[in-house]
């Protein structure tokens, strides 16, 4: 405990201080703005290379009005689910067959590593010469994506569940479905959980890259095409939705599910459940 | 509030694909290499008995000999050393910014929780979606995909500098001062070997989040890199080349992570880990 716990705190000070505390993550939001305004008002770039900030919200109103920000949200985010859907069943499904037998582990480790190594973006050449432009290449790359880390937490959830509870079960007379359903499965699931957390950030990120060249609609494609009539107030749009929905995915959906999970069933430390 | 609601595992906050490093164990050299013998020779059978046009599958003695006549003819040495180039002196820079700023922003609680939302927003537009935006500033050049690999390589190192420097037990440096240690001694001797372990695993990450961008940024901005090769190749039908370059994309970052940064992570954590890994 720090000094500041035993020293006795003035009650008005302490409200700030949780205000200010409650505050501090707009801050470099507000930093940023100021800096760009600034940096506007300043040098007064050409649009093209700096949009000012009011073109930029304005570029968004209008994008939302026209209904062509909607078209592109529900065009990647369709991707997204498609291809993390397809991702989460394999992954774990091969996480679980691979991480229940040590031989296959063994065997097909090397070449996890290897493809892991190349997952994503790495196919677009490839996968644009073989699928072509569309909708099924984006969702490949995002099942690729997506399929490796699923696969790898899954693999070390199943491992990392204790033998013994697995033979306790057993020895009480449960069946290997039961134990599988009733051991490993929880045991497993803070992991694969933490997997498919991390999986659709990057599965986010890969769908973006795809949609750079591979795509005909999405917000890769928006920013992307904004780029040639050189709309940078667009691109500075794009970019803004894009973190925006990133994080409303990670911190108010998946963030909540994974917390509940690994304080129910989790195998984690109190510290780590935590945070 | 106290120091408690710090964050005190530096459990890599940032997603991480757990298993990265899947127990690189103990492999002897036949066990890694008949899953890959077994691999070849179905793609061998299936493009023996598909008769595939050229252009959508090739042979695994074709994709080989393309790679021997690009590296004979130098050109395979240069797209290698042109992505590996990029890479380093992006890993450079970003340490060089990134430790530095993980630091002072550690060292305040406000700050450290103040950037952390801020950090993860940014991690979330991946460099790539910026990139049409930089190439609008820098132009087709190896700036710009300077400037890509960096904003993505960066993110993880200040987050991991920052989460290190952050789960530094307070009493060390308490200790430290009451024996009437300078602030610099504190940095040097406490903060810098307590967050080393965490900067490495930010700079583990880092990387082959990097990597990624690289790749894809080379297949943009097309100056030269892998990226660069496999997509070229794409406009001229070359399978051969395009699967040669992801062969070779892919062993070169197994041979950066495992035989550069992850000996260094692991070296770090036994010399320094105060955290658990």
């Amino acid at each position: 405990m720090s000094l500041e716990a035993i020293a006795p705190v003035r009650p008005m000070r302490r409200a700030f201080g949780i205000l200010a505390w409650r505050l501090v993550p707009i801050a470099p939001y507000l930093i940023v703005l100021l800096i760009w305004f600034v940096l506007w008002d300043v040098f007064r770039p050409s649009k093209e290379t700096l949009p000012p900030v009011r073109d930029v919200v304005v570029a968004i109103r209008d994008l939302a009005v026209s209904g062509q920000l909607a078209t592109n949200v529900i065009a990647s985010l369709g991707r997204l689910v498609l291809g993390s859907l397809l991702g989460i069943i394999t992954g774990v499904g091969a996480g679980f067959v691979v991480g229940l037998n040590r031989n296959v582990a063994e065997m097909l480790n090397p070449l996890a590593v290897f493809f892991n190594a190349i997952s994503g973006i790495v196919w677009l050449p490839l996968m644009i010469t073989w699928l072509g432009i569309g909708t099924a290449l984006a969702v490949f790359l995002i099942w690729n994506t997506v399929f490796f880390i699923v696969f790898q937490n899954t693999v070390l959830g199943v491992q990392l569940v204790p033998e013994v509870l697995e033979q306790g079960v057993r020895a009480l007379g449960a069946g290997r479905t039961e134990t599988l359903r009733s051991v490993t499965l929880p045991g497993a699931l803070p992991y694969i959980l933490t997997g498919i957390r991390s999986g659709l950030g990057f599965g986010w990120r890969a769908l973006i890259a795809a949609e750079l060249v591979g795509a005909a609609s999405g917000l890769g494609t928006m920013i992307f095409d904004a780029a040639e009539y050189h709309r940078s107030d667009i691109i500075m749009s794009g970019c803004l939705i894009i973190g925006t929905i990133a994080i409303i995915m990670d911190r108010w959906l998946l963030l909540p599910i994974e917390r509940r999970t690994v304080q129910r069933w989790g195998l984690v430390s109190d510290a780590e459940a935590r945070r | 509030m106290t120091m408690a609601t710090a964050p005190r595992t530096p459990a890599r906050p940032l997603p991480l694909p757990a298993a990265l490093g899947v127990t690189a164990g103990h492999f002897s050299g036949v066990k890694i290499l008949v899953p890959f013998a077994a691999l070849v020779g179905v793609w061998w059978v299936i493009q023996a008995l598909g008769q595939f046009p050229e252009r959508v599958l090739v042979s695994p003695a074709r994709v080989w000999n393309t790679l021997i006549l690009l590296f004979s003819h130098g050109i395979l040495a240069e797209y290698i050393s042109t992505s590996m180039r990029m890479i380093g002196i992006a890993a450079v820079i970003s340490l060089a910014i990134g430790v530095p700023v993980g630091f002072l922003v550690g060292s305040n609680r406000y700050a450290a929780r103040g950037l952390e939302s801020f950090l993860r927003f940014l991690q979330g537009v991946s460099g790539i979606a910026w990139l049409p935006l930089v190439i609008i500033w820098f132009g087709f050049t190896h700036t710009t995909t300077l400037v890509v690999v960096i904003y993505t390589l960066i993110v993880p190192i200040i987050f991991n500098t920052m989460t290190g420097v952050r789960a530094v037990p307070e009493h060390y440096s308490l200790a430290l001062r009451s024996l009437g240690a300078s602030r610099l001694r504190l940095i040097t001797d406490v903060y810098l070997p307590g967050a080393l372990p965490s900067i490495v695993v930010g700079l583990r990450l880092g990387m082959g989040y990097g990597w990624r961008a690289l790749i894809a940024a080379e297949m943009l901005v097309r100056q030269g890199g892998l990226g660069d090769l496999i997509f070229g190749a794409r406009t001229s039908g070359q399978i051969d080349r395009i699967i040669g370059g992801m062969i070779l994309i892919g062993t070169l970052y197994i041979i950066v992570d495992r035989l550069l940064v992850q000996p260094l992570e692991n070296v770090t954590i036994a010399r320094w880990g105060v955290l658990r890994k």
